[in-house]
């Protein structure tokens, strides 16, 4: 394993070509590459891959980088991509065939704010519009967990007890054009990690009609059988996130990441890389002997309730801060949540709108609702922090 | 952890150098963290990059607000705004030329260090002076200030991926890095005032889209200038050369006539006798041929309407001794001063040289007494038949309040060719003078002109006209050095003329047949003072030969008859005589110049004019010194379609022959088609702007704005500095300064 300096694209890039040239053995690799800002790079890096087996298609849409990668992996290939922002909202149509035909896809997701008015900062309002699309959803807080996630979102998706699509999401710009330094695996570890990739419906040389016409009670039974998918999800996870460590030495966060909890009075809840910079004020006010915790939001579906009940602990004030909207009602994290705390009147929940359009978050924001959520005695709608009064 | 900001402009590798800077503490294993900020900004636009260096692992990803260190890429960036947030004991890299004192007023107290990036980098080949690429130079400085070692630099740089001159360059740097604490205390920096309002997609302003004023992205800005175009440097009359072609060009031929009148009375004479150096300079030389002027000044003086004339306001009166282009000159800018001006002249009749001097088929009669006219007309006195000598001279500074004298040149240069051919010798000046007056006739005979001017070519082709069996000119260069119009040639050799090239003469005798002229055969040699080649005579045997003749005209050239002048006077153009005599003696013309050419005597005619003014009123109405030439390197001649001159109509040769009416009949109007103004219209306008709008119209931010007048207003706001309206001005009017 290398220690390598580069942007958070740079290395996507890397882990999908790395996960790709893994599947050599096997149906080979597959990508509809399609270029968006901030994710262009990746798809750059893709290009000049020289897979052993497979190629990278250049399209004329993100909807037909889809198109190729629902085929390929019809095919049988580990099949993969990125977009962002309104690349992502052309490419709806086929995000959920993808799901519905139960192709393993990984789709890289640079978060990026969905216009107009034009904006190419980060917000996660663009994945976040494909929380009904039965895709598994990762939120990465840095570059070595967006390496990481890669590699285990393959891992889960292709496994037989789950066959979904899975899409890692990384901050637009704080990760995708920023230089950091990461553990980088080498394609031997990969290829161990990584088993043949195995899509059992796939297209076998005989004519099938794949995605033909049901009726009610099939198309109810398809999605309950992805609803089971879906809850065998964190099991899936779990056994992945073993196999990682066993082989990287490292063990990522799994569905999220509780820090502080166990006697916490008040936590706050956050995903992508406002989660950091949360993490260094929680550190803070601790050392200063205040009874504060963290959790950090990552896998979003299947939404992780059980492991979020019980990592609320003894808290009685949860704040969440949502770097996304869903005009009528709220922050999206926040409405997760508050059907999770369905029951539990003794938890004062309150939603925080920030970095809204890839406003910056700063450690001073962080702190300004710690204290704004300690002195608070009840709920009130969500607090819009950016917006001048 | 250590927290830096870098200013740059897009495309300066702003980044890069914050990724190299990073690189050189990740080789430290250090934890470090490294990125710009992205928007709709483009090259030139103002940027930043942020560097984050810890022993700790780093977990914010909020923009750098109060940095330890700042670095500045581009000179025009160096201002209060990057000091914004910058820790008191942090440093200051600038790249500048200048040393750190140089900041002492703009950073007092800070700790600044300045290295001249720009010219390390483009000394080694990084870039170019208006888009150097100073990242790897600027880390050489910072690792110095930063306390780093070259290994560093060079670590650094290989693990980007940079070798060969960005490594110099940044060594360089590293040694040429010059640091200061600079006196005072540091100030606050204010920080940016919030904005006075947040938009809405809803504002009926266009959604009310936050103002970005892009002109900040500019290193240089578009300006305007007015050269002097080459025609007009190159006129001896001082004429507004383009001024009048292009006014001709928008079909104006009254204002045409009204721009030369401002400075020569006799456009109809140089519309047909001036050797033109104004189509010897023409910028359209370099794309097809030089635009047609002197054609186009006769047809304005034939086709435009002759304004009124003034009289005269003044009480001094001026005498003006000859009344050739330099006299006429004179008086007409006198009395257009409103001077009461008499003009004293030895002949019968006005025109000096022009009526005596140059063939009517050259320049009719008419012609000359039309512009003659327009002159005298403006009050002024004729005296003809007088003959001015030194004491006339002397007493005319009593009677007159300055006296200009311009009587041209008298006397004809000589050449022995041997006793007793005197008969059959004669002066081209006055030979055409009697053709004038019809006191020639050579029917039958075999003449032979030596010189290679104008008057050798007047004189051969009056004597074609007047019967000469045959005519050889005899010049002993080459045509090439010959003064003559090359028109005139041509239409000479048209006529039958024959010119023998490199040919001298040596001396007559008489054989059996008659009358003999030996020539000697020549060759070129070193230049001379002129700049022309020197004849050489060729030393062979076969290196002489005999030409049989009945006459030989001499054009060998003329000078002054400078005895009208007390002994010892300086004769010199715009200087006075002053002391010897009562009033101010001017000289000028020929007299004073022996420049040639009709032109030449008329702008010397204008500037006595100017100099007298300026002697008895201290009023200067000289014009200011022009601006620069815009030579054929300004000009982007690829705008301009090729089109051929329009020649305007010349009579058959045949059809010359005998004949003195007049042989070019200029550019004539064609229903639907007039060729002056064809002719006009491919004019460049070198230096001028002519409101052609190309400027505007190639401008991809709209920031460009007509304000009448051949006025163009730049809106800086949002001029990103790109240039085109430049590259575009097919006229060298618009230029890139640089901020």
């Amino acid at each position: 394993m290398a220690r390598v300096l580069d942007t958070g694209n740079h290395f996507a890039g890397d882990v999908l070509a790395l996960a790709g040239e893994a599947n050599r053995g096997a149906r080979g690799a597959i990508c509809g590459a399609y270029p968006i800002t901030p994710q262009t790079e990746i798809v750059e890096i893709l290009r000049d891959f020289q897979f052993t087996k497979g190629r990278v298609v250049p399209v004329e849409s993100e909807h037909s980088a889809m198109a190729v990668c629902i085929g390929g992996s019809l095919a049988g290939a580990r099949s993969f991509t990125a977009s962002s922002s309104n690349g992502l909202a052309y490419m709806v149509e086929n995000i959920f065939a993808a799901a519905y035909y139960r192709l393993p896809i990984v789709l890289i997701g640079v978060n990026r704010t969905l216009g107009p008015p034009w904006n190419i900062w980060t917000d996660q309002g663009d994945t976040l519009m494909l929380r009904d699309a039965a895709w598994l959803q990762f939120y990465t807080e840095s570059h070595q967990e967006l390496v990481d996630t890669i590699l285990v979102a393959f891992r889960v998706a292709e496994d037989r007890r789950v066959l979904l699509p899975a899409l890692v999401a990384e901050d637009g710009f704080v990760v995708s054009h920023t230089q950091m330094v990461v553990d980088l695996p080498e394609q031997e570890q990969v290829d161990r990690y990584l088993p043949p990739c195995n899509v059992p419906h796939r297209l076998r040389g005989k004519g099938v009609t794949v995605g033909g016409m049901t009726f009610p009670h099939e198309t109810e039974k398809h999605r309950w059988e992805i609803q089971q998918a879906m809850e065998r999800v964190p099991e899936v996870l779990a056994e992945a996130l073993d196999e990682f460590e066993k082989v990287f030495g490292r063990r990522p966060h799994g569905a999220l990441s509780a820090e502080h909890t166990e006697d916490a009075e008040v936590i706050l809840v956050a995903c992508n890389t406002m989660a950091r910079t949360l993490r260094r004020a929680v550190q803070r006010r601790r050392a200063e002997g205040q009874k504060v915790g963290m959790i950090k939001a990552k896998l979003f579906r299947p939404f992780p309730r059980k492991e979020f009940l019980r990592a609320i602990g003894p808290a009685k004030r949860v704040g969440v801060l949502d770097r996304n909207h869903s005009p009528g009602s709220g922050g999206i994290f926040w409405n997760e949540i508050a059907a999770t705390l369905q029951g539990r009147s003794d938890v004062l929940l309150q939603d925080y709108l920030v970095g809204l359009g890839g406003g910056d978050v700063t450690p001073e924001l962080i702190d300004e609702i710690f204290d704004d959520l300690a002195a608070r005695n009840q709920a009130a709608d969500p607090v819009w922090k950016e917006v001048p009064a | 952890m250590t927290e830096m900001t870098v200013h740059g402009r897009g495309g300066q590798g702003g980044v890069t150098l914050a990724k190299l800077i990073a690189s050189a503490y990740f080789l430290r294993n250090k934890y470090v963290q490294a990125f710009g900020v992205y928007a709709a900004e483009r090259s030139g636009a103002p940027v930043q990059a942020f560097i984050r260096i810890d022993d700790e692992e780093i977990t914010n990803h909020n923009q750098v607000r109060e940095p330890d260190h700042v670095i500045v890429l581009d000179r025009t960036l160096i201002g209060p705004r990057v000091v914004l947030g910058l820790r008191p004991d942090g440093w200051l890299v600038l790249n500048s030329p200048d040393p750190p004192e140089k900041f002492a007023e703009l950073f007092p107290g800070r700790n600044v260090a300045t290295v001249d990036a720009t010219g390390i980098a483009v000394g080694n080949g990084l870039g170019t002076r208006t888009v150097p690429i100073v990242n790897t130079t600027m880390l050489g400085a910072t690792a110095k200030v930063l306390g780093l070692e070259l290994a560093d630099v060079e670590g650094a740089m290989r693990l980007v991926g940079f070798g060969g001159p960005n490594v110099t360059s940044a060594r360089q740097a590293f040694e040429a890095v010059a640091t200061r604490k600079l006196p005072g205390k540091v100030e606050r920096a204010t920080p940016r005032a919030p904005a006075a309002r947040t938009a809405s997609i809803l504002d009926e302003d266009l959604g009310g889209m936050p103002t970005i004023r892009t002109g900040n992205w500019a290193t240089r800005h578009p300006a305007r200038h007015q050269l002097t175009p080459p025609c007009n440097d190159g006129c001896p009359a001082g004429n507004d050369v383009r001024g009048f072609v292009q006014a001709v060009g928008r079909k104006e031929l009254d204002e045409a006539l009204q721009i030369i009148l401002r400075t020569s009375p006799l456009p109809g004479v140089c519309g047909r006798v001036c050797p033109a150096p104004c189509m010897e300079a023409c910028n359209r030389r370099e794309h097809d041929e030089a635009v047609n002027v002197r054609e186009i000044e006769r047809y304005v003086a034939d086709h435009a309407r002759w304004p009124a004339v003034t009289k005269p306001t003044r009480a001094e009166r001026i005498a003006v001794v000859g009344s050739g282009p330099a006299g006429l000159s004179a008086v007409y800018h006198l009395a257009r001063l409103g001077y009461r001006v008499t003009l004293f002249e030895l002949g019968k009749e006005l025109g000096g040289v022009l009526r005596t001097g140059i063939p009517s088929y050259r320049l009719p009669r008419d012609v000359l007494d039309r512009e003659i006219s327009f002159i005298v007309r403006h009050g002024v006195e004729v005296r003809c038949g007088q003959t001015v000598d030194r004491q006339r001279l002397l007493d005319m500074t009593h009677e007159f309040a300055a006296v200009f004298v311009a009587t041209g040149l008298q006397e004809s240069r000589a050449l022995k060719l041997g006793q007793g051919y005197s008969d059959m010798v004669s002066q081209g000046i006055d030979f055409l003078d009697r053709v004038r007056r019809g006191e020639e006739n050579l029917t039958g005979q075999r003449v032979v002109v030596i010189g290679g001017g104008n008057t050798a070519m007047d004189a051969a082709r009056s004597a074609r006209r007047i019967g000469a069996r045959s005519v050889q000119i005899l010049y002993r260069r080459t045509r090439h050095e010959m003064p003559a119009i090359a028109e005139e040639i041509d239409e000479a050799l048209e006529e039958g003329i024959e010119l023998h090239e490199l040919v001298a003469p040596l001396r007559m005798h008489e054989d059996a047949l008659g009358p003999v002229l030996t020539c000697q055969r020549m060759r070129l040699g070193e230049p001379d003072a002129s700049g022309r080649r020197s004849p050489v005579p060729i030393e062979s045997e076969d290196a002489q030969f005999e030409v049989h003749c009945d006459r030989v005209i001499l054009a060998l050239g003329q000078t002054p008859d400078l005895s009208v002048f007390p002994e010892g006077s300086d004769v010199r153009e715009g200087h006075a005589l002053l002391g010897l005599t009562a009033a101010p003696v001017f000289a000028g013309g020929d007299f004073a110049t022996n420049e040639g050419t009709v032109t030449a005597a008329i702008g010397s005619g204008r500037r006595a004019a100017l100099h007298i003014h300026r002697t008895l009123t201290g009023e200067d109405l000289f014009p200011p010194a022009p601006p620069e030439v815009a030579g054929p390197e300004r000009i982007t001649t690829h705008v301009f379609a090729h089109a051929p001159r329009e020649r305007g109509v010349i009579v058959p040769a045949a059809m010359r022959q005998n004949s003195f009416t007049e042989v070019r009949l200029g550019l004539i109007d064609e229903p639907g088609h007039s060729a002056a103004v064809v002719e006009a219209a491919r004019c460049f306008s070198c230096g001028v702007c002519n409101e052609c709008d190309r400027c505007l119209s190639y401008c991809p931010e709209g920031v460009m704005r007509f304000k009448g007048e051949g006025n163009y207003e730049f809106d800086y706001d949002y001029c990103k500095g790109c240039g085109l309206c430049a590259t575009q001005c097919p006229r060298g009017v618009v230029y890139m300064a640089e901020l």
